[in-house]
């Protein structure tokens, strides 16, 4: 009986254990993807060294965005001019790279430039390259944007792009680099952690 | 006996006053320029006040005012709210050579501080304070 009892109570300690685990963890999650910050931060490197560091919580941008209705901006979703597309379709061509396999789509390789986009691991890849001689025009430019943000922010109404749909889509990424420039005189980068500050 | 009463409930008074007023905060304005005749301003007001002093601002200027700034108040308003979540952050920072630019929030206050040569601005508001403000506006707007 004794036994029984020291058994039922060890099973209960357990289970406890394992509950309380679980939940802290869950719990933990949560609050993970609630502190996303949005950083962009840009580095001249010329002779007055201006530097630009923004550092935005997305919660933030989320709930104040559709409060804005400026010029193109309207409750978090911002009007794209058919004028300045040049006939492209772009709600075509995401979709035709939505459902393409992972790969190379496109490869220039110029004497201006490398140009490289490319579809890998649910992302959206954009690399350019400048190989000009002169060495203070030389840049790199990577873009890597998940799939799944591609599609929220295009999951509005024709010719509107819903920014608000793309940052909540973007909250649920973990630490992640979404912009990088280098080029001699500066450097930009835009990236997502859960850090409130830049450096 | 009486005198004592009297002075008892003026110091509770006043300890009161100054507990709300610090809960409060204050808001802090410090304006220098740095040459000769340049002028220096250095404004403390109790957030607490500023409510209060809206209430009893003439009307048609609150209403003007109200108007200007009517596209933004929801903003404003969303703005405070989100801010309040976020007491220590740094938000955006320029640095241009000597020139530099600060938005932060730092213990509950909206800072924003501007440094060039020759002139410096601080300004700090509690975030609480730009929600209650915002409120007031949207009250004085014709027809809300």
């Amino acid at each position: 009986m004794f036994n029984r009892t020291q058994h039922f109570a060890g099973v209960s300690v357990l289970s406890a254990i394992v509950v309380l685990a679980v939940a802290s963890a869950a719990f933990g999650q949560s609050g993970s993807t609630k502190d996303r910050w949005l950083h962009v931060r840009v580095i001249n490197s010329d002779n007055k060294g201006e530097t630009v560091r923004v550092n935005i919580p997305l919660e933030l941008a989320e709930n104040v965005l559709p409060t804005i209705n400026k010029n193109h901006l309207h409750n978090g979703k911002v009007t794209i001019d058919q004028a300045h597309m040049n006939d492209v379709d772009v709600r075509a061509l995401i979709n035709a790279i939505r459902t393409a396999k992972d790969g190379e789509y496109v490869t220039v390789q110029g004497t201006d430039q490398d140009v490289r986009v490319a579809k890998e691991g649910g992302r959206l890849l954009v690399r350019v390259k400048d190989n000009k001689s002169s060495k203070s025009n030389r840049s790199e430019v990577d873009i890597k944007i998940p799939m799944h943000v591609i599609d929220a922010l295009f999951s509005a109404g024709k010719d509107e792009l819903d920014v608000v749909a793309g940052l909540h889509a973007l909250a649920s990424l973990g630490d992640t680099e979404l912009v990088s420039v280098k080029s001699d005189d500066s450097t930009v980068r835009v990236w997502m952690d859960s850090k409130n500050s830049s450096d | 006996m009486l005198l004592a009463k009297i002075a008892l409930g003026l110091a509770s008074t006043v300890a009161f006053a100054a507990i709300y007023t610090f809960r409060e905060g204050v808001i802090r304005v410090d304006v220098d320029e740095y040459r000769s005749g340049g002028s220096h301003v250095h404004l403390w007001v109790p957030a607490a006040v500023v409510p209060v002093a809206v209430r009893f601002a003439p009307k048609d200027h609150l209403q003007t005012a109200a108007e200007n700034i009517k596209p933004w108040i929801p903003t404003i308003r969303q703005l405070a709210k989100e801010l309040e979540k976020y007491p220590e952050a740094n938000l955006v920072e320029v640095v241009n050579g000597t020139d530099h630019v600060q938005i932060r929030t730092h213990a509950g206050k909206l800072q924003i501080d501007v440094r060039e040569p020759g002139q410096s601005v601080h300004v700090a508001v509690p975030i609480s304070t730009l929600e209650d403000i915002s409120v007031q506006l949207t009250e004085n707007i014709p027809g809300a």
